[in-house]
């Protein structure tokens, strides 16, 4: 059997309204999502659906029809709110609501809206058919939370990186040098800098952590002529050279 | 049986032949009616495959952790994984007495594990080539709030914006993160394509059996797991494009006021497939207009008219929308689909009369797997025999009702007498696959193939699906009938997964090789930059690095040093020329980035920097990489021992 009410659009103007509200006051992702995502999906496509007024068979025919609008709509919406200038959290909100009450709107006041299809009987689910869906769930979200896991911990590359910069500040007289590290244990190194080839700074047994960075801004005469500094990185166990940067320091 | 009677029917070979293949490949449809009586969905049978489904990611996750670890064991994990997805859920949809409801749960659930296993690949972020460019686009957007910001990585992409629009809506009404939204559109927009192609093949085969086991087999497209999966432009144009074709199907048989309501409906999703994809927008415009043809060829219909004319329409407006907004908006669609079209064309041309091969097609295809190869190409094989065995029954389902008898349902269709044109048509359309495949075994076509197959399994499934329903197994199978197309039905949905890329499993880091060279290390040094240099410098440097600095580095890179000067000229030789040290100092290039794994092995995909870089397929060496430590004017500021950052402001100061 059909359904007939038109209360469906009641409550989608409501969710539009509520999506609002919460765009503007709440910073809560829960609330957001929760009301959000729908009207991006559902409740406009819905509306739209209705005050067009094409009738729908089936509660999964409305279903797709009504996601494809929603889609439609927020393209559309796209397209307006970039005109306007309004491409913002709140500039969404309100065309989505603008949207769902003037379709609804339309539809309330349109006598040949058709009913809604009617809802599928709900299928008879025993207990531990429940429970196999809810172990199922369970199982799929913890296999994607291990995916996670490992692709945030896994490092195929264990590696140093070193550099030196002029100072990003643009004072000229400044270089910076850096050491971040992406291995598995600490390490130790000893940092010398040169000017022009002679000896300007040196830094004993500087140790690393895995996921530390160290840096440090360097003050270094400024001159007429250009001149290079370079930064060169050893390791004391072997007091071989490990990297070496370089740059140029900026002149008067 | 008496001597004379046995004497006299001696049987004729010839004809016993022809009467043989005439009874497989004939347009017989066996029992008439597709489905059996209605059942209501089992429970039961759907709770055990949901926990058999969260069994199989399980090992699926491990198959990509193990892949990263370069473990032997990762193959196994990850196919078994895929295996037990797959082969019960098939077979229960494909059961000849499965409920209309249960069906369509088991497909949805179906497609969107499948959709998991694509993401579990790169579960925190966008890791395909195309991905990742849409992903820029995005960034750009919710960054700078206004649409058609130009992307040099992209040109074409910021005038079809709706994927991104879609995104950064979500992100801006729930606050999400963009990869958290993105996925979420895509997992809908997966439902949607589902749900959309079922009822659009139940409205014109008639039978929701049919529907369901043609979406099955269009699971079996090389583009269904990985391509229309991904977060690209491709994936929203195919779904609007197909939600069009089941509206339009489902209000085939409506007049007046509720047909033009529905047209409505086609006019608002073709507005948005115009403005989303160029190549669905294109398909759904072939779509439309074919049908129209044969709407106008159509004979024996009373309301031919008013149907030919309402078909009219939605041709006109598939037609007419994309191509409005390709005016509208200036884009140069034929400087950018024309040259790949052109190419794959004369190369499928030059094979078949035996021209000379061309440069391109030296390069050969990536290794695969050897049991990949044979899964794709025993997929193929049933798939092929699906067609043989259903493309006569399914142009007989279009024939007018009671002329079900031996060959006179083809010969209604020839003489233009059918009751729905779009059953001729996908039938018709069907013959695309072989041309597909042809484009895909070339390297300059595979790109035209592969988007071809999109499309073009739309009719094979349903092709397929009529060839199982009405001559394998019929309306009530028994014995082997029952397995053995469920089974091919099997082979076939995992050939779209071994057909999707080169290797599906997370495996570790390979030399130019798209998203098989994307990993933390890259990602890293492109987040330094950002930090430590500031946005927007301008780099140059390998394609997968180019696309990381843009991307997590918000750098603006560079695809030519100057006009007519490619980075791979810089990169590649052991010395820097006078032409190319005089390029690079008049340039406004700010840093070169270079990453000495190229030097490990040669480009998996056949090219380090662009696709028509001159030594294709030729390895680097560490020396040419290096070559800029010995440039005066050039310094080394950054180092990791595998990726060097060089300034080259230093060049400029002359000029």
């Amino acid at each position: 059997m059909r359904i007939s009410s038109k209360r469906d659009l009641l409550a989608a103007c409501l969710w539009a309204g509520a999506a609002v509200a919460a765009v503007a006051v709440s910073d809560s992702l829960l609330v957001r999502t929760a009301l959000g995502a729908p009207m991006v999906f559902l409740v406009s496509g819905h509306t739209v659906l209705r005050a067009i007024g094409v009738r729908t068979t089936s509660a999964m025919q409305h279903f797709v029809y009504a996601v494809g609008t929603s889609l439609a709509a927020g393209i559309a919406g796209g397209f307006a709110l970039n005109a306007a200038g309004f491409l913002t959290p709140l500039g969404w909100a309100v065309w989505f609501w603008a949207v769902t009450a003037a379709a609804a709107l339309v539809a309330a006041g349109r006598r040949d809206t058709p009913d809604l299809p009617a809802w599928p009987a709900p299928a008879r689910v025993r207990l531990w058919q429940g429970a196999a869906f809810m172990l199922a769930l369970l199982v799929a979200t913890g296999a994607y939370a291990l995916a996670v896991r490992d692709e945030a911990a896994y490092r195929e590359f264990k590696y140093t990186a070193f550099w030196l910069l002029p100072s990003a500040s643009g004072e000229s007289g400044r270089i910076i040098v850096g050491i971040r590290s992406a291995e598995t244990q600490p390490q130790r190194f000893d940092l010398e800098i040169t000017l022009d080839g002679q000896p300007y700074a040196i830094f004993r047994s500087l140790t690393i952590a895995p996921g530390d960075t160290w840096a440090r801004e360097i003050p270094v005469p400024v001159l007429a002529t250009r001149q290079t500094a370079e930064a060169r990185l050893y390791r004391p166990e072997d007091n071989r050279l490990y990297r070496s940067v370089s740059t140029l320091v900026p002149r008067i | 049986m008496p001597a004379h009677f046995a004497a006299g029917t001696r049987i004729n070979p010839l004809r016993a032949g022809i009467r043989f293949v005439s009874a497989v490949v004939g347009p017989d449809l066996r029992d008439g009616s597709a489905d059996a009586p209605s059942q209501r969905a089992n429970s039961g049978w759907i709770a055990v495959l949901c926990l058999t489904i969260a069994a199989a990611l399980l090992l699926v996750v491990a198959g990509h952790a193990a892949g990263r670890r370069g473990y032997d064991v990762a193959p196994p994990l990850f196919w078994s994984g895929v295996v037990l997805l797959v082969a019960p859920t098939s077979l229960r949809i494909a059961w000849p007495t499965t409920a209309r409801g249960e069906r369509l749960f088991l497909l949805f659930l179906l497609a969107e594990a499948l959709f998991y296993c694509k993401n579990v690949y790169s579960p925190m972020s966008f890791s395909g080539y195309d991905e990742v460019l849409h992903w820029i686009a995005a960034e750009d957007l919710i960054t700078a709030r206004r649409l058609f910001l130009s992307n040099p990585l992209f040109p074409i992409g910021p005038t079809y914006p709706a994927l991104e629009i879609l995104t950064t809506a979500i992100v801006d009404l729930t606050g999400l993160p963009l990869f958290v939204s993105g996925t979420l559109l895509l997992a809908i927009l997966k439902g949607a394509f589902i749900g959309a192609l079922f009822l659009f093949l139940e409205s014109i085969a008639g039978s929701p059996r049919i529907s369901a086991i043609a979406c099955l087999a269009y699971m079996g497209c090389s583009t269904f797991f990985l391509f229309d999966s991904a977060f690209s432009y491709g994936s929203l144009g195919i779904v609007l494009c197909v939600l069009t074709f089941a509206v339009e199907a489902a209000s085939k048989d409506l007049v007046g006021g509720p047909r033009l309501k529905s047209l409505g409906l086609i006019a608002l999703l073709l507005a948005s497939l115009a403005v989303t994809h160029h190549v669905s927008a294109a398909f759904a415009a072939i779509y439309f207009g074919a049908l129209a043809a044969l709407e106008a060829l159509r004979r024996h219909d009373s309301l031919r008219i008013k149907t030919s004319i309402a078909v009219g329409l939605v041709a006109i407006l598939a037609i007419t929308l994309p191509s409005l907004w390709v005016q509208a908006r200036g884009i140069p669609l034929t400087g950018y689909l024309g040259p790949v079209i052109e190419s794959g064309l004369d190369t499928l041309l030059g094979n078949i009369l035996g021209a000379p091969t061309p440069r391109s097609e030296h390069l050969g295809a990536p290794d695969k797997a050897l049991y990949m190869r044979l899964t794709t190409l025993l997929a193929l094989l049933l798939v092929a025999l699906g067609l043989a065995t259903g493309f006569f029954r399914s142009l007989a389902m279009a024939a007018p009702s009671g002329a079900q008898s031996g060959w006179r349902p083809i010969q209604d269709i020839l003489k233009r007498r059918w009751h729905d044109s779009r059953l001729v048509l996908l039938s018709l359309l069907a013959f695309g696959l072989p041309v597909s495949v042809a484009f895909r075994l070339t390297v300059a076509g595979w790109e035209i193939g592969n988007r071809m197959g999109t499309f073009v399994f739309i009719a094979v499934g349903l092709v397929v699906a009529v060839s199982i329903v009405h001559y394998w197994q019929g309306r009530t199978p028994r014995g082997w009938r029952r397995i053995a197309p469920a089974v091919a039905l099997v082979i076939i949905v995992l050939g779209g997964v071994t057909s999707s890329s080169i290797n599906p499993i997370h495996g570790r880091y390979r030399v130019a090789a798209d998203q098989e060279s994307i990993e933390p290390m890259g990602i890293e040094t492109a987040r330094w930059a950002k930090e430590w240099l500031g946005a927007g410098n301008r780099f140059t440097t390998d394609r997968i690095n180019r696309l990381l600095l843009a991307g997590y580095g918000r750098q603006d890179v560079r695809v030519t040093i100057v006009a007519g000067v490619d980075p791979a000229r810089i990169f590649e030789a052991e010395r820097l020329g006078p032409d190319e040290f005089w390029a690079l100092a008049r340039s406004d290039i700010d840093f070169l980035l270079i990453d000495l794994r190229l030097t490990t092995a040669p480009p998996v995909l056949g090219f380090y920097f662009q696709p028509w870089e001159a030594r294709q397929g030729a390895s680097l060496s560490g020396a040419a990489l290096l070559k800029f430590n010995d440039v005066k004017g050039v310094t080394r500021i950054y180092d990791n021992g595998w990726i060097v950052i060089y300034d080259v402001r230093g060049l400029h100061e002359n000029f």
